[in-house]
């Protein structure tokens, strides 16, 4: 099974480069297989549409809000994201729910897909993660990894 | 009445411009007001690191078009500090350079610009057979047949069952100002989904020669790979035979699908000849055959065209303090000798000040400030930028390719060359330049081939990487042509870190305010005098902005000082 681990985000403005740590740190903590590749999505939107469409599995880890959301790590299935994305809640004019409608109508889309996430407290530009960002990043990283073993254990 | 519309955010991409725009009783607009409506401040980060890192941060500025600033970026500080790149290098450059460029423009016209004329809606009525039949009349390309067209639209008539239309939900379906039939809106639809194909593979040249994508390495010196026809790891005959590969595939999918449709889309809008605007193209030119200041040398030529005037094309320096300037009358900063006065990025100064209305609010002050964009200048013009620009100079200057394929287009459109000063005009001269960009592909790739056949692997001088080589002082000036325009970087360096640096972004040119002498910027100049079918539904608008392409992000990222609305967070 090919794995893509995929971390968005702009790591100029503070928790908005949440996604792109947690993934350099979970690249960082461990052995995978050569299956399993890490990418930096950076603010790429549709140019990231090859590294959905071309695996088995994603996971993807992004900074996201609404406000009323607590300072915790979220996760969401597949299923969960069609209704996740008519909430509006994005400001990227194309962002991963363009790639996942755009997946979904080739006929692409990989058969597992997980988000994780955290809501950023601090987006200044040249800001590092805030210490509530840094903190839930081993959280999520650590459920990332869940994940992932779970997925590799599938394949086993 | 004069009535408002004000349309935010426009881009497709990420980054924020809003316009607003008056328009008459008849529905005419009568003056339009660009504004970016988030601080831009890499310049400020960038200040007391290490030259030799900006080209990292650089790249992030912008969502999308990383690597043109990486590539403007290592070109300012190797020029500061007098470093001359190996062939090598200097060939790969151009190579990745003209990648991005090409990518960009087919995803422009496909994914961002294509539904402002193709009505995704209209397709799901299209007859098949007449489709398959007009597909086999413009093109040789072999993905045409009936059943072809037949599945496609069965999918869409599915996807748009389902609830789906996500992708396709922020089109005004049905507005009169499209034209096409359905048969070729089918045919738009299908070559928007195969041209995602297309760019995914493109960009592999990329990661051969970046290492990585997205975000592949440039280096101070050179760039960051090596060569070796022998190695498993380095730049091998086997990799080389790969982007041979993709080069051939990029061109032929221009050469019998991108140009085919830009004619046949075109042809029904010929009479839709607005959005031409100021009449002055700036282009500092890109692609050197030997070093950044031999400008002869350069296969995109450098100039600039006041006034439409084909006749004169006018030398450019953007090192010369008259030349390229920057002032903020109207935009949301201070300078300490004057808002008024203009400064040449050597001089520049980034100092926010936001008098704007407390969000949110219904209009902004344009009598005022309006903009977080400053306001760059040539000799005090306002200028467009990017691939009309381009392929104007170059047409002007009498690029033998250039006239033969804008001749080819004109032609088969039957248009003379006045048609290229309008939306579509632009557009038209993204395909041109795209087609003329992927020739260059191959160019770079013999060139490269040719050097390692003689031996030269180099890609990297290394003589002045360490600080102490360095000059106490120093400054330098980094260009490229972006796919979206001409782009600058001003660096200063003392004491081995930056002291100031300062980027003139091409969307800063396109979507500037007004200047102190009251002249519009490009966007507003071209919007002025387009009729509006439905001032609720402005499609037209959307169609001029999306002409220039767009890109705030790299003029004023995700960043809002008020805390409205979380539009600095992304997520799906």
């Amino acid at each position: 099974m090919r794995i893509n681990v995929i971390g968005l985000g702009n790591i100029l403005f503070g928790d908005e480069g949440f996604g792109v740590e947690a993934v350099r740190e979970f690249e960082r903590q461990g052995e995978y297989p050569e299956s399993v590749q890490f990418v930096d999505g950076g603010t790429q939107g549709i140019y990231l549409l090859d590294y959905i469409e071309s695996c088995d599995a994603v996971m993807v880890f992004d900074a996201l809000i609404p406000e009323e959301f607590e300072s915790e790590v979220y996760i969401y299935q597949k299923q969960e994201l069609p209704g996740f994305i008519h909430r509006k809640m994005s400001s990227h004019q194309m962002g991963l729910s363009e790639l996942i409608g755009l997946a979904n109508l080739r006929g692409r889309m990989p058969e597992k897909f997980v988000l994780i996430g955290i809501p950023p407290k601090c987006l200044d530009l040249g800001a590092a993660l805030t210490p509530e960002a840094r903190s839930l990043l081993d959280k999520s990283v650590e459920k990332g990894r869940e994940i992932l073993d779970g997925w590799l254990q599938g394949e086993a | 009445m004069a009535k408002k519309i004000v349309v935010d955010p426009i881009p497709r991409i990420e980054g924020h411009l809003r316009i607003e725009a008056k328009v008459n009783d008849n529905n005419v607009i009568e003056e339009a007001y660009s504004s970016g409506t988030m601080w831009r401040g890499i310049e400020v980060i960038l200040k007391g690191r290490d030259p030799r890192d900006a080209w990292a941060f650089a790249e992030r500025i912008c969502g999308v078009c990383t690597t043109v600033h990486a590539l403007a970026s290592v070109r300012c500080v190797e020029d500061a500090l007098g470093i001359q790149i190996p062939p090598n290098a200097r060939i790969i450059r151009n190579l990745m350079n003209a990648t991005q460029q090409t990518q960009d423009h087919l995803v422009h016209f496909y994914h961002l610009h294509a539904l402002d004329w193709v009505d995704v809606v209209s397709a799901l009525k299209a007859d098949p057979k007449m489709t398959s039949d007009i597909a086999q009349s413009i093109s040789s390309w072999p993905k045409s047949s009936v059943g072809y067209f037949k599945d496609l639209q069965q999918r869409l008539v599915g996807f748009v069952e389902s609830g789906q239309l996500g992708i396709f939900s922020n089109g005004y379906w049905g507005h009169p100002a499209y034209k096409l039939p359905p048969e070729v809106n089918l045919i738009g639809v299908a070559h928007y989904l195969e041209a995602l194909d297309f760019q995914k593979e493109i960009v592999k040249i990329h990661t051969v020669f970046g290492g990585k994508n997205p975000h592949p390495n440039y280096v101070v010196g050179g760039m960051a790979c090596a060569i070796d026809p022998e190695s498993d790891t380095a730049i091998n005959i086997e990799r080389l035979a790969m982007v041979r590969k993709i080069i051939d595939d990029t061109r032929q999918f221009i050469d019998q699908v991108y140009i085919p449709d830009l004619i046949a889309i075109a042809g029904f809008y010929k009479e839709w000849l607005y959005g031409g605007g100021l009449g002055n193209y700036l282009s500092y030119g890109d692609f050197p055959e030997t070093t950044l200041d031999d400008f002869k040398t350069l296969l995109w030529p450098r100039g600039a065209i006041l006034n439409k005037d084909l006749n004169t094309v006018l030398d450019v320096d953007p090192r010369d303090a008259s030349q390229v300037t920057e002032e903020v009358s109207h935009s949301w900063y201070t300078y300490s000798k004057g808002d008024d006065k203009g400064l040449h990025p050597w001089q520049g100064e980034t100092t926010p000040a936001y008098t704007g209305p407390k969000p949110p609010f219904e209009h902004l002050d344009t009598d005022r400030k309006y903009s977080w964009l400053k306001t760059p200048r040539w000799k005090n013009n306002p200028m467009e930028v990017g691939p009309l620009a381009r392929v104007l100079v170059a047409y002007a200057k009498g690029d033998p390719m250039i006239k033969d394929t804008v001749g080819m287009v004109l032609s088969k459109l039957q248009v003379g060359p006045e048609a290229l000063f309008s939306t579509l005009g632009r557009t038209a001269a993204r395909g041109i330049e795209c087609k003329q960009t992927a020739g260059f592909m191959r160019h770079y790739y013999e060139q490269l081939v040719d050097n390692i056949k003689k031996g030269d692997y180099r890609t990297f001088n290394s003589e002045r990487w360490n600080p102490s080589t360095w000059p106490k002082e120093c400054k330098g000036f980094g260009y490229s042509e972006a796919p979206r325009g001409s782009l600058g970087h001003w660096i200063q360096i003392e004491n081995e870190k930056i002291r100031e640096y300062q980027i003139v972004v091409p969307s800063t040119w396109n979507a500037s305010p007004r200047d102190a002498n009251g002249n519009v910027g490009a966007y507003e100049s071209a919007l002025k005098g387009t009729p509006m079918a439905n001032p609720e539904q402005p499609l037209e608008i959307l169609r001029t902005v999306h002409s220039f392409d767009p890109c705030l992000a790299c003029a004023s990222h995700v960043f809002d000082m008020n805390g409205r609305e979380v539009t600095s967070v992304r997520i799906v």
